[in-house]
């Protein structure tokens, strides 16, 4: 559904991608890894068109992603979630989850009720701002803001990150549930291999703006962990 | 102390029209971070929109407003367009770029209408005064104030309860989120330019009253403007209000202490010294980002 060959992104005139290749089939997990740098960020900015340009082919289920703006991939129903949440600080919890809709084609701008069976948390914080949740709520929020727009793959960018070990186990938990129960395409990027492994279909492994290594979940072994993910 | 209050009174007026001005000037510098040299020439044009619309059809101030607002917004649309819109990475080149359209703008009106000072008659319905005591207010100036507040009350529930507004807002605070869910953020800069535009066109039709309509009047005006907009705080609407509250009140007491020029000094003075001891103006921005 998502499909990228001999793909180039570029900073300015640096290539930070170079000759990427990958294909996420509709329904799976695919976590993408690597060291600090390699571009796995750059990937998921690359998908949603937030890069100064690209080379080589991007597309999503059969509609050409290259030329498309921002916007409008968010209207196919690409739901990003990015590195550091990016919540609206000065929106309540209800405004950002209903800026989630405005991807929406159907128009609808009703909040999905099983967003706050997720997470309950953010039921109760509904009127409070942004800005004044913690990390955890925080990505939480950003999690519902992108399913209220009924998305058909999430780019996860390190949704665990810097967050409390419970609500880490939580999010997780969340993740695997979109994709088994609802059928949402997950692209993760993680540092935690255990989770990427346990998880995942298919994994990738960036080096240097390539793609080093790529296989099924089990294939990710601590050998490859040992070469590419550890310092 | 009746003198006194007449000039309170005739500030408070004053500040009426301001807030309009300022408010479209804060918009458009709050969401864009454009500073807009041309907005005075957008007031300029919505008085001469007044005194065509009256002098050539015979509608009133009042019956034109909405005429008014809709023909210089559009103008401002053609503006964010055609220039502004290729600028918003180089916020500097705005302020040289929107300089140029406001001189091009005053020299057109020039070269069409000429540079006579025209004059428009206020609404006689409007006519007459109310008189407390010694202070004498006339009905038009009492209009102002309620009319700018309303705007005031209108522009407030555009930004914080439609769709447009709570998407202005989002691209104010983040517009590479905004765009991935799906906000176009190009049509929100220039609805919202626009809007800005048209309420500096309806300033300048409800000033025409008062002052005379000539090609450079929108020149001092955006200046006081500019002060309120920095007085009150960037991306506040009540800062806004209570600027041009005060700079409208300033400007009338100080000149009516001393004489005009002195007066305005006076202003400038204070001005400089509140921004001395609060650079983020009066009601500054609180939340982290």
């Amino acid at each position: 559904m998502l499909e990228a060959s001999a793909l180039f992104s570029y900073y300015g005139k640096s290539p930070i991608l170079q000759d990427v290749s990958f294909r996420v089939e509709q329904g799976s997990i695919v976590s993408i890894l690597g060291r600090n740098g390699v571009g796995k960020t750059t990937l998921l900015r690359t998908i949603m068109g937030l890069t100064d340009g690209i080379a080589g082919n991007l597309s999503f289920g059969g509609k050409d992603l290259g030329r498309m703006r921002t916007c409008d991939r968010g209207r196919l129903g690409i739901g990003y979630i990015p590195q550091g949440r990016e919540i609206i600080p000065r929106f309540t919890v209800r405004e950002n989850i209903l800026m989630g809709t405005y991807a929406r084609t159907d128009g609808k701008r009703t909040l999905p009720d099983y967003i706050f069976e997720l997470f309950p948390i953010l039921k109760e914080f509904i009127g409070r701002r942004g800005g004044d949740l913690s990390g955890g709520q925080q990505q939480q929020l950003a999690i519902a803001r992108a399913l209220a727009m009924d998305p058909k793959v999430l780019l996860l960018d390190e949704p665990t990150e810097g967050i409390q070990p419970n609500i880490v186990r939580q999010i997780e938990d969340v993740i695997l549930r979109l994709n088994r129960e609802m059928g949402i395409t997950i692209v993760l990027v993680e540092q935690n291999v255990p989770f990427a492994r346990r998880a995942s279909d298919q994994f990738i492994v960036l080096d240097k703006g390539r793609v080093a290594v790529a296989g099924t979940g089990e294939e990710l072994t601590d050998e490859i962990a040992d070469e590419f993910l550890t310092f | 102390m009746d003198v006194f209050f007449n000039q309170a009174f005739a500030g408070l007026s004053m500040a009426s029209i301001l807030l309009m001005v300022a408010l479209g000037l804060a918009i458009i510098y709050g969401a864009m971070g454009v500073i807009n040299l041309a907005h005075g020439e957008f007031v300029m044009l919505g008085a001469y929109s007044a005194w065509l619309l009256q002098s050539y059809l015979g509608l009133g101030i009042l019956a034109s407003l909405p005429l008014i607002f809709l023909m210089v917004g559009l103008i401002g649309l053609a503006v964010e367009r055609g220039v502004v819109r290729w600028l918003y990475h180089r916020p500097l080149d705005t302020i040289l770029a929107t300089w140029g359209i406001g001189i091009v703008l005053q020299q057109l009106v020039r070269m069409g209408v000429g540079s006579d000072s025209r004059y428009v008659a206020r609404p006689t319905i409007l006519d007459g005064n109310v008189a407390i005591g010694g202070v004498v207010m006339s009905n038009y100036r009492i209009f102002l104030v309620f009319f700018s507040l309303s705007v005031l009350a209108a522009t407030w529930y555009l930004l914080t309860r439609t769709e447009f507004g709570t998407k202005l807002r989002a691209v104010i605070q983040n517009k590479e989120i905004s765009e991935c869910y799906g906000i176009r953020t190009d049509r929100i800069y220039a609805l919202a330019f626009a809007y800005g535009a048209g309420l500096a066109g309806i300033a300048g039709a409800l000033v025409t009253p008062l002052v005379s309509v000539t090609p450079g009047m929108g020149t001092y005006l955006v200046v006081d403007a500019f002060l309120v907009v920095i007085v009150g705080g960037v991306g506040s609407l009540l800062g806004t209000a209570v600027a041009s509250g005060l700079v409208g009140e300033a400007t009338a007491l100080f000149s009516f202490l001393m004489n005009d020029t002195l007066g305005r000094v006076a202003v400038l003075l204070a001005i400089i010294m509140l921004i001395r001891f609060k650079p983020q103006g009066l009601f500054p921005d609180k939340v982290r980002r």
